[in-house]
């Protein structure tokens, strides 16, 4: 059991490692063909990733120790996330079992860990990404967790494998206003924490309207490479979990070489699905002004607690 | 009909029909406070045809016909067509949309409280969808209260009165067909009476804004 | 002679000695033997509560002529949790102090008081009866009053802010006791014993209840009672802020969990609700108030009552629970709220002893002011580093573990029969998880702000480590908001023992397991993890290192300009404006934007000046009115009082003559 477990996280993180860059690449590529560009190609954010390693990193004098391990850290949680959440087979570790809370505290030790990097060098951008980014993690963190408990009131656990194998079994769930009302909650949280459009515009240049870009601006080479992957994986596992909560079918329940290639493949199939949907929607998305978002937010709760309210009505 | 396929179909629409008010609270835009309208009538058509499948009276069927004819086709339509091409959205309301979606959720679990001696221990999952009709009902006020533009307001009464249908149809199967038809003959002048009233207001003071009318004269 | 008897007269002992101490040893060796004498007697109280917390029994009565129970200081179990509690704070705060105390804060009268005040704290939590209880509790009261004054000759701040500690105190005082009187009165017998064998469904009892909880919620900072606490907390040297924070308030929670517990356990529904809505406002106000305040030991202090409030949030959902059915369940949430106890001491004495170390070293608590003490202070910042994490209740820290015990306990309660219940657990995960958001912000800010980026002041950039006797309690606070973080099974299990709560056991490598409720967490298997994921992440790293070595260069980017200016980075007010901005409303800024034209043109701009203000809006709202309407009836009572000797005669003449009519009708 513990053994099979191990397997599968390890397939999941090396997976989503692998997926992780392709997955940005078809989000750029499917918004640039629509946008009548030609596009870079999916696979542009792999020889983005392999340039920046391969480079010097150069450091502001004033900037400390975080500069190096923040981006570690980052990486670092995303990957344990990809290992927690139930993406190519629902197996939970026996002593560490996919609780949706730990799971998003460990999400929040990588936000932190940027929010500080940004703090680190002193200097103007560094602190308005910080001081927004924190600020729409306070606001989330809300829908999150009710979004969680609206999932976990039918099963009666807030381990994440057995919501999905729940979800699994009896698929009539999956339409009901429930879960419909939880997921699209958690659709808008999982948007707003990966700094997508509407509440960030990962591709803008301009610093005064970043969020998350402005606090990796003193971030060069393989400091930068972390925190992109790191970032990257993050969307991935989390788009992941959307996509098994939305569709199940595919993932591994009962662990077997075949059962886990098929897991792997249904995986891979939904995240390029999400990621081409997540890029169209973006052609069509302005970024929201940052007072506005508090109201995204504050919508994406209010759905997350009419999950719950409409939990007791049908249940 | 079996019994689970009504139960998640009743469900459905009840979502539906929330999820279109509370999209209303959010939204600002007149033009997308319409097209919701127009999709929570369709919601609440689809569940009076639910509702007469599931009891086998062909007079619910013609009732369905009839609310989604009027709310999810005429109603918006009448709506829609004094909205005002310049008017883009409504850009202070009176409540701010944060604290009017925070009070939406707590008057949906008032909604919840309030209708325990209704739902009781009734089987019947029509019956147990009666607290999202009374959310919507108490949505619709918060709408009346909380906007300023004279049609946003009118959008608030039509969520009020689609409100007080579904309890009417979840609770008691819907009234008899004439008394509905007079219902819905009354909520469609009323609609007409305001929208002449806004033609007025507008000819009168150039916006539809309702904080001009704080004065009574003789 | 118990042990647990012998540690009890020890304490006494131990205070009286270290009171004469602090009185006649010379200001050259106050410090190291006050110090030392004040640890003595928190070192006695850790060891008896400890033994008290094992289930040891001992006792002292008190020989008082009194028509009462049996004055006696008995811990029970719990009791002897909030004694090792107070103790082990008491140990850290005596240590610091010796190298932490200057000027007014070394004076005799200071040493003496804090001696008091340590065994006050301890002696509240082995107190048996009414009469002790209250002894005690005074005895605490006074301790800390003089030494929150100490300052005050040079600052009128501290004045004020002792003027309204006192009130507050005083106020709890009268409060306390009138419950306790409802309750004695009642029951029959001052003992606690007697009390607890009131039914709780009595009217009497639910009078008694409230006049308590407001009572110990004044203590504690619940809010509206919260006002002294970011008053006192920034006035008060920081070694007694600690002390405050973390033990005194602790003791203030005690009273909460001795009421609903011991006292009067099983109580109604509405009571939980009732704890549950002040603690669910205490926490949302505290924290939005420490995530915009600039002070860094207001901040704290706000960020005290936040905590507070999650404890009795989670009481109360307990008492909720335990009303409705859910035994399970309701033991699950009190052990939270004592894991919230132990893990808010633990972080908030460490983060104080950082501010105070803070203070010492630059002569700021304004955030805007410091910067860059993280190279300049590295075990300080290490410290308040570690305890922030523990306050943002990220994962390894003891915050984590008591957040995730309270999270699991509320999703576990919901009950679909009972409407109240269905209703309060939603809303109550909503409020921990905002709660949790803004603390995450909070902390990332004091400490981001205070120890990151470059200095913002002179003062900042010339700050120096502290001595020895101040980074090591320090540090030991940290370690134990580690150790509680990744071993935090038996620990649990013990805190469970002590409110006879079943179903928390220690699994895996010191995990915990709430059996009843089908969840577990084990936060060093999660750690294993997190370095296998990690390991490969870090050999990469270091090839890469090998082959190419960073370069230094001057500039940070800057939009492409030379952005060298300290005061061009964000301050700690500038990080809170969005959040300000979204909860204007509720916290009510004052702002003025003051700008200065040019001679020359009015397009051009010489300066801008900003200037804003927040106050305490329940202070404003609530108290001020009430204050004004004290000071109106004072003003009209000086006609009674006008200092002429015949009209007090006539005032007793005509008491006298009142008395005998009533006595004789």
């Amino acid at each position: 059991m513990t053994g099979q477990a191990i397997l599968v996280a390890a397939v999941q993180v090396g997976v989503v490692v692998a997926l992780a860059p392709v997955l940005a690449g078809v989000t750029r590529q499917t918004r640039a063909r629509l946008e009548g560009r030609a596009g870079a190609g999916v696979w542009q954010p792999w020889r983005d990733l392999r340039k920046l390693v391969a480079k010097a990193p150069v450091r502001a004098t004033g900037s400390g120790w975080l500069l190096r391990v923040a981006p570690v850290v980052l990486l670092s949680s995303s990957l344990l996330v990809a290992a927690l959440l139930p993406l190519v087979g629902a197996v939970s570790l026996p002593l560490v079992p996919d609780d949706l809370f730990v799971v998003v505290s460990v999400l929040l030790v990588g936000t932190v860990a940027v929010a500080l990097l940004g703090l680190d060098a002193g200097t103007a951008f560094g602190g308005m990404g910080s001081s927004r980014h924190m600020t729409i993690a306070a606001l989330v963190e809300p829908t999150v967790l009710v979004a969680v408990y609206a999932l976990s009131i039918p099963v009666g656990s807030s381990a994440l494998s057995l919501i999905v194998q729940a979800r699994l079994d009896s698929s009539a769930v999956i339409a009901s206003p429930v879960s419909l009302l939880a997921v699209l909650a958690l659709g808008i949280v999982v948007l707003a924490e990966t700094g997508r459009l509407p509440v960030d515009n990962p591709s803008t240049h301009l610093e005064l309207t970043m969020v998350h870009e402005a606090m990796l601006l003193e971030a060069s080479a393989r400091d930068l490479a972390w925190l992109e992957l790191g970032s990257w994986v993050r969307l991935a596992a989390l788009l992941g979990l959307v996509g098994n909560l939305v569709a199940p079918w595919g993932i591994d329940t009962r662990v077997s070489a075949a059962g886990l290639l098929l897991g792997v493949a249904a995986l891979a199939g939904k995240l390029v699905v999400l990621g081409g949907l997540l890029g169209a929607a973006e052609v069509f998305l302005a970024k929201l002004r940052l007072f506005r978002v508090p109201e995204l937010l504050a919508g994406s709760f209010v759905l997350a607690f009419l999950a719950v309210t409409a939990s007791y009505l049908v249940g | 009909m079996a019994a689970n396929v009504y139960a998640q179909l009743v469900g459905l629409a009840a979502g539906v029909l929330l999820l279109t008010g509370v999209l209303l609270v959010w939204r600002r835009s007149l033009a997308a406070s319409v097209r919701l309208l127009s999709v929570q009538g369709a919601a609440l058509g689809a569940l009076v045809a639910v509702i007469g499948v599931q009891h086998r009276e062909a007079g619910l069927l013609a009732v369905a016909g009839l609310v989604v004819l009027l709310k999810a086709a005429v109603l918006p339509v009448l709506v829609g067509r004094s909205v005002p091409a310049d008017a883009g959205r409504e850009e202070s309301p009176r409540l701010n949309p944060t604290a009017a979606l925070i009070a939406a959720a707590v008057l949906t679990v008032v909604a919840y409280l309030v209708s325990r001696p209704i739902v009781g221990s009734s089987p019947d999952p029509a019956v147990r969808a009666v607290p999202v009709a009374l959310a919507l009902t108490l949505l619709g006020f918060l709408l009346l209260v909380g906007r300023r533009h004279a049609l946003a307001q009118l959008v608030g009464f039509l969520v009020l009165d689609n409100g007080i249908a579904a309890v009417a149809f979840m609770t008691a199967g819907g009234l008899p067909l004439v008394v509905e038809l007079g219902a819905s003959l009354d909520v469609l002048l009323v609609v007409l009476i305001l929208q002449v009233f806004s033609a007025r207001m507008r000819v009168k003071f150039g916006a539809l804004d309702l904080d001009e009318l704080t004065e009574l004269r003789d | 002679m118990t042990a647990v008897q012998v540690g009890l007269l020890s304490q006494v002992v131990l205070a009286a000695v270290a009171v004469a101490v602090a009185l006649v040893v010379p200001a050259a060796t106050r410090a190291v033997v006050a110090g030392v004498s004040c640890a003595a007697v928190s070192v006695a109280g850790a060891v008896t509560g400890a033994l008290a917390m094992a289930g040891q029994a001992g006792s002292i009565r008190l020989p008082v002529a009194l028509p009462v129970d049996p004055v006696a200081f008995a811990p029970d179990r719990l009791g002897g949790l909030f004694m090792l509690l107070a103790s082990v704070v008491g140990v850290a705060v005596a240590v610091y102090g010796i190298g932490y105390v200057s000027g007014p804060s070394a004076s005799r009268s200071s040493w003496a008081a804090l001696a008091v005040f340590l065994v006050g704290l301890q002696l509240v939590a082995a107190a048996a009866d009414v009469v002790s209880f209250l002894l005690a509790w005074e005895l605490m009261a006074v301790g800390s009053t003089v030494l929150l004054l100490a300052d005050h000759a040079r600052r009128a701040e501290v004045t004020a802010a002792t003027v309204w500690y006192a009130a507050l105190t005083q106020l709890s005082f009268a409060l306390l006791l009138a419950g306790f009187a409802v309750l004695t009165a009642a029951s029959g017998g001052t003992g606690f014993d007697t009390i607890g064998s009131l039914r709780p469904h009595s009217a009497a009892a639910s009078v008694g209840f409230v006049l308590l909880l407001l009572g110990f919620g004044t203590k504690a900072g619940l809010v509206p009672l919260h006002v002294w606490l970011p008053r006192a907390h920034p006035e008060a040297p920081s070694h007694v802020s600690a002390a405050m924070s973390a033990a005194m308030v602790s003791i203030g929670l005690y009273g909460v969990l001795l009421v609903c517990v011991r006292l009067l356990p099983g109580g109604p529904a509405w009571w939980g609700v009732l704890l549950a809505v002040l603690g669910a406002a205490s926490a949302l106000y505290g924290i939005l108030q420490a995530s915009v305040a600039s002070d860094l030991k207001r901040l704290l202090a706000y960020s005290t009552t936040e905590n507070v409030g999650l404890v009795v949030l989670a009481l109360g959902t307990s008492v909720l629970l335990r009303a409705s059915g859910a035994t399970d369940v309701a033991d699950a949430a009190l052990t939270a709220s004592l894991l919230l106890v132990v893990s808010h001491a633990a972080f908030k004495a460490t983060l104080f002893l950082g501010a105070g170390a803070v203070l010492h070293a630059t002569g700021e608590r304004d955030l805007d002011r410091l910067g860059g003490l993280g190279t300049r202070m590295p075990w300080t910042g290490a410290a308040f580093g570690v305890a922030s994490l523990g306050a943002a209740a990220l994962p390894g820290t003891a915050g984590f573990v008591a957040e995730w015990t309270l999270l699991q306990a509320l999703i576990h309660g919901a009950r679909l029969g009972d409407p109240m219940v269905a209703v309060v657990m939603p809303l109550a995960v909503g409020v921990v998880a905002l709660t949790t958001g803004l603390a995450l912000l909070t902390f990332v800010k004091a400490y981001g702000i205070a120890f990151l980026a470059r200095p913002r002041s002179t003062e900042a950039d010339a700050a120096h480590e502290a001595g020895r006797t101040m980074t090591w309690p320090m540090l030991a606070g940290a370690a134990v908001v580690v150790a509680l973080g990744l071993v935090p099974g038996p620990v649990a299990a013990a805190l469970a023992t002590t409110v006879g709560a079943a179903g928390i056991e220690p699994v895996g490598l010191g995990g915990i397991r709430l059996t009843g409720l089908n969840a577990l967490l084990d936060p060093l298997a999660l750690a294993v993890l997190a370095a296998a994921v990690a390991l490969p992440v870090l050999v990469s790293v270091a090839r890469a290192a090998r082959r190419h070595p960073a370069r230094a260069t001057d500039l940070a980017w800057g939009c492409g300009g030379a952005r060298v200016s300290p005061r061009m980075q964000y301050t700690a007010t500038s990080y809170a404006e969005p959040l300000l901005r979204v909860f204007d409303d509720a916290l009510q800024p004052t702002r003025d934007v003051e700008v200065t034209h040019a001679t020359e043109s009015r397009y051009l701009v010489q300066r801008v000046e900003y200037r804003q203000r927040l106050s305490d809006v329940v202070e404003v709202r609530l108290y001020r009115p009430v204050i004004g309407w004290a000071d109106r009836v004072g003003v009209q009572a000086r006609r009674l009082q006008n200092g002429s000797v015949h009209r007090y005669l006539g005032y007793s003449f005509g008491a006298l003559l009142a008395v005998l009519l009533v006595v004789s009708l």
